[in-house]
């Protein structure tokens, strides 16, 4: 069709490298709407020690489970303490928790599954084996297994969280490596006598990087889920420590009397998730074109 | 009972057609006021380079256009109705009904989970109003006549259980069996061999007369024009350049690009010390068309005019019309002769730069169970040698073991069997320049890349190397920065040549290089081969389905038939007078761009298909096809014997 014959004078170059369309990435509608909600909620937790609140784990039993006010827009808990605060609180554990895990998986997935796609063989049966043991499981519940053998806290909920989702990751890669593999362009690599390093650093990996940031976006929201349930379940930040999950769970004994201790946090959780799952939606959108309607 | 629309002679009355496709980047016209008449039992071919939207046009008459498209206005006239304006559920009635379809890739136009009765059947019922049982006797008859063996067995089958030659003539079975009074057939014969494309070609042509249907033909082949068509139409950049009968198109043809075209292609008899002539430039970018004339920018006789009007159709000599401002087209300048190729170092007979002995390849086959592991037999026992300079094609059709033996000697894949000699290196240009470039590299980065993986010199001996390549392959430097998404398929094809020759190569193997190239730009794509060739000193191995081209870039042809070579010689000799009865039929099979040469021709052809290379026969291997075929072929098997001064063939009956 014509657009294969294109005068090309007429084009911008593309920007280098991993060559991602950057371009059309800002002016996708879904990932405008993505970055109306992110950028807020980052801005608002970045500069949360500036903003006149009462610290995150000061308590005030003068003014124990008030309604969102002026001084308070959150309102207050059973212990008076800042419902805003801790959740701006909780928003940084959050968010460190899904950009960990994505990172992580994303550069675990890279590597085993690059190996696996590209050598096959005993490399690959053997990650494939257990990259399918781990893919039997729920993902909250190998968590939450895996939980309750390391301990709570931070650092133990990334990498149970991680865990879980670096299985995911392997898989996506090595099925992206073995279509590439078979492309021509390897072929013309192999021509030229390019080791497998060779093909594997220039031609395999960058080709793969796009949609496994697709799949980091998605992996960070669901990672953020799961680390509000596991504290929410007692098995993840554990409390005076704000995290949304052991906030929600603070507040549900008192669902009936005060309403915002769990809900307006709820909130929060919900429109974090809801714009990491349009960005990476529109990105894929950009990514492959078919995927529009 | 006689219809008004009975006598009236014409059938399809297409009036000032458009066609829009609405982009990102904008509405794309891709048809641009398009009006055509087909009369009655008329065979009318569509002519044009991919992109000239003659698939589009085609598309648009029965509203078959893909999402973004749409038909933004005209009148597509069917005996006086206007399917342009009728609805859907009318329309549909008309598809199958009155109005056949053929596309060119038979196995996504067949539904692969229904059996090839079911596809055919339901319609003709539907459509003739017949019963189940005489449907289906109708179907099976079909099959028969378009040359289905077993055709009562074969309606029964998947579409996968065939071969594409298979597929392609149930996929015309189907467009006739509803008696349509009109066939469109977009590119039928594209992804076929040549062997089958003859018969597929001529079966239409019978099948259409005798049932009086007419029939618009599109493609980018004028071989086959020139063979099948009444009328031709030739498109460029959403418009009909060029309309007539066939005979006065290819005679005294009058739009420039109509000449240019068919000067580009090769002829049977040229002799072969002259450059080909080409077309300048590539095709317009469809998303910025021009103002004017679409191609004025590669016609040597444009005029101020044509930057400002586009020329309509207008009548000329022989009952054409053309759409140019000048009378006469390229005949209006004094034509400049074509500059004498350029010719290569005399050979050097001593010197081989590859030789292969013996060589074999078989895949085996992946089953599980003993029985199915079965070894496709791709290459069985080649011994070729290409001298230092001499350019050696390869042609057979798909299958023959053509591209194995490329790959074996880039060491792709390693051989079963048998030795490979090469003096020097040996370098690749592969068929689809485009996957076989990494996306994500720049034009610079893609040459470089042979020379970084050797660690040849330091970076700015590099930089100089790929500025020289860049250039040697007719580029600017400027391409350098750019990706391969921004050039055209000729540019491509360029920048592929140059990374072929960055590691000074002592041979390089081009597996059709041209084939996935528009016509227009093929003819500079073979000159600068052969400029190279004289130029370097280097070796060539050209592989191509394309005999025309083979025969006029060739010092040498090795023709293969199921991995085996079974006549090699000067091209020349196995051209004019070929010893193999293979050799004959492909040459025979080949479509020539001229009518009148065509209509003197007795084709034969080739009946059958190639024989599965899982069970390969025990005598010669081209037995169940020859017709001059004896007891002995099917038990002996022909060695390759010397017969002329030069010339090897490998039959009982070569003399």
């Amino acid at each position: 069709m014509a657009n294969e014959t294109v005068d090309t004078a007429a084009r911008r170059p593309r920007p280098p490298a991993l060559a991602l369309p950057t371009e059309g990435l800002w002016a996708n509608r879904k990932v405008q709407v993505a970055l109306m909600i992110l950028v807020p909620i980052l801005a608002l937790t970045a500069l949360a020690p500036l903003l006149p609140l009462q610290a995150p784990l000061e308590t005030n039993l003068r003014a124990i489970m008030q309604p969102p006010s002026i001084d308070h827009p959150f309102g207050t808990d059973r212990m008076g303490r800042d419902v805003l605060a801790r959740t701006l609180a909780g928003v940084k554990v959050s968010l460190l928790v899904g950009f960990s895990v994505a990172t992580i998986a994303l550069i675990a997935g890279m590597i085993l599954g690059t190996l696996a796609g590209f050598f096959g063989g005993l490399i690959d049966r053997v990650v494939m084996t257990v990259v399918d043991i781990f893919l039997a499981f729920p993902s909250l519940l190998l968590a939450i297994g895996l939980v309750a053998i390391v301990g709570t806290g931070l650092i133990p909920v990334i990498a149970a969280i991680a865990m879980a989702d670096v299985p995911r990751f392997i898989r996506l890669q090595r099925s992206q490596v073995l279509s590439l593999r078979s492309r021509p362009f390897i072929d013309a690599a192999r021509t030229v006598r390019a080791s497998k390093g060779w093909m594997m650093t220039r031609h395999i990996i960058p080709n793969t990087v796009a949609p496994m940031l697709v799949a980091g976006s998605i992996a960070s929201a669901n990672a953020i889920l799961v680390e509000a349930s596991l504290s929410f379940l007692g098995l993840g930040i554990m409390p005076p420590a704000p995290s949304l999950g052991n906030i929600i769970r603070d507040g549900q004994t008192y669902l009936q009397e005060a309403w915002w201790i769990s809900t307006l946090p709820g909130v929060v959780i919900l429109l974090i998730a809801f714009a990491l799952h349009f960005l990476s939606d529109g990105a894929r959108e950009e990514l492959d074109p078919r995927a529009r309607k | 009972m006689t219809y008004q629309s009975d006598l009236a002679p014409t059938l399809l009355e297409v009036r000032g057609l458009r066609t829009e496709f609405d982009t990102r980047a904008g509405t794309v016209t891709a048809v641009d006021g398009v009006s055509f008449t087909i009369e009655k039992g008329e065979r009318v071919a569509i002519v044009g380079e991919s992109g000239s939207g003659k698939s589009a046009m085609a598309m648009s008459l029965l509203r078959l256009l893909a999402h973004p498209g749409r038909v933004a206005g005209g009148q597509v006239l069917l005996d006086g109705r206007d399917l342009a304006s009728l609805s859907e559920r009318a329309l549909n009635a008309i598809r199958g009904r009155e109005v056949g379809t053929v596309f060119q890739d038979p196995m996504s136009s067949l539904d692969p989970v229904m059996k090839v009765s079911r596809q055919m059947v339901e319609p003709i019922m539907r459509n003739l109003g017949l019963s189940r049982e005489a449907a289906r006797a109708e179907a099976i008859r079909w099959l028969d006549k378009v040359g289905i063996p077993d055709p009562e067995g074969r309606i029964d089958a998947y579409p996968f259980e065939m071969s594409g030659g298979m597929r392609q003539r149930v996929m015309i079975a189907m467009a006739l069996s509803c008696r349509p009074r009109l066939v469109i057939a977009d590119e039928p014969t594209t992804a076929l061999d040549v062997t089958i494309q003859a018969q597929i070609v001529e079966m239409l042509k019978d099948l259409t007369a005798e049932a009086g249907a007419a029939m618009m033909f599109i493609t980018h082949d004028l071989g086959l024009v020139a063979r099948f068509a009444h009328k031709v139409a030739v498109m460029y950049a959403g418009r009909i350049v060029e309309f007539g009968p066939v005979d006065a198109i290819f005679a005294a043809p009058q739009h420039p690009y109509t000449q240019s075209l068919l000067r580009t292609i090769p002829s049977v008899d040229a002799t072969k010390d002259t450059r080909l002539p080409q077309i300048p430039g590539i095709p317009p970018d469809m998303r910025h068309k021009p103002e004017g004339c679409a191609f004025r920018a590669r016609c040597a006789v444009a005029t101020a005019r044509c930057a400002l009007e586009a020329p309509e159709l207008t009548a000329r000599a022989g009952d054409l019309a053309a759409a140019c401002w000048v009378e006469g087209g390229l005949r209006a300048a004094p034509q400049a002769l074509e500059p004498r190729r350029r010719v290569a170092a005399p050979l050097d007979d001593t010197r081989v730069t590859v030789e292969i002995n013996n060589l074999v390849k078989h895949f085996e086959g992946r089953g599980f169970l003993a029985r199915n592991r079965r070894a496709v037999r791709a290459v069985n026992g080649v011994s070729l040698r290409v001298r230092k300079g001499e350019t050696l094609g390869i042609v057979g059709e798909s299958g023959c073991g053509k591209s194995t033996v490329a790959r074996l000697l880039l060491g792709l894949d390693q051989p079963t069997s048998g030795e490979i000699f090469i003096d020097g290196l040996a370098q690749m240009v592969f068929q689809d320049p485009f996957s076989s470039f990494n996306p994500k590299m720049t034009i610079a980065r893609i040459i470089e890349e042979p020379l970084a993986v050797q660690n040849w010199g330091d970076r700015a001996s590099r930089a100089a190397r790929i500025e020289q390549l860049i250039t040697q392959v007719g580029l600017e430097p400027a391409h350098l920065v750019r990706y391969p998404s921004q050039l055209s398929g000729g540019q491509r094809q360029r920048v592929a040549i140059a990374r072929a020759l960055a590691l000074n190569p002592s041979v390089v193997v081009a597996d059709e290089p041209t084939s996935a190239l528009d016509v227009s730009v093929r003819a500079q794509i073979i000159n600068l081969l052969a400029d190279l060739k004289a130029d370097l000193g280097i070796s060539f191995v050209f592989i191509s389905h394309d005999l025309l081209t083979v025969r006029y870039i060739s010092d040498r042809i090795a023709v293969m038939y199921l991995g085996e070579v079974v006549e090699y010689g000067p091209a020349e000799d196995v051209f004019d007078r070929p010893m193999h009865p293979y050799t004959r039929a492909l040459i025979d099979a080949v479509p020539i761009p001229d009518p009148r040469l065509e209509a003197a021709r007795t084709n034969a052809p080739l009946r059958g298909d190639l024989p599965s290379p899982l069970d390969l026969p025990v005598g010669c291997a081209f037995a169940s096809r020859c017709p001059m075929a004896t007891a002995m072929c099917r038990t002996d098997k022909p060695r390759l014997k010397k017969y002329r001064q030069s010339q090897e063939a490998a039959c009982h009956y070569a003399k």
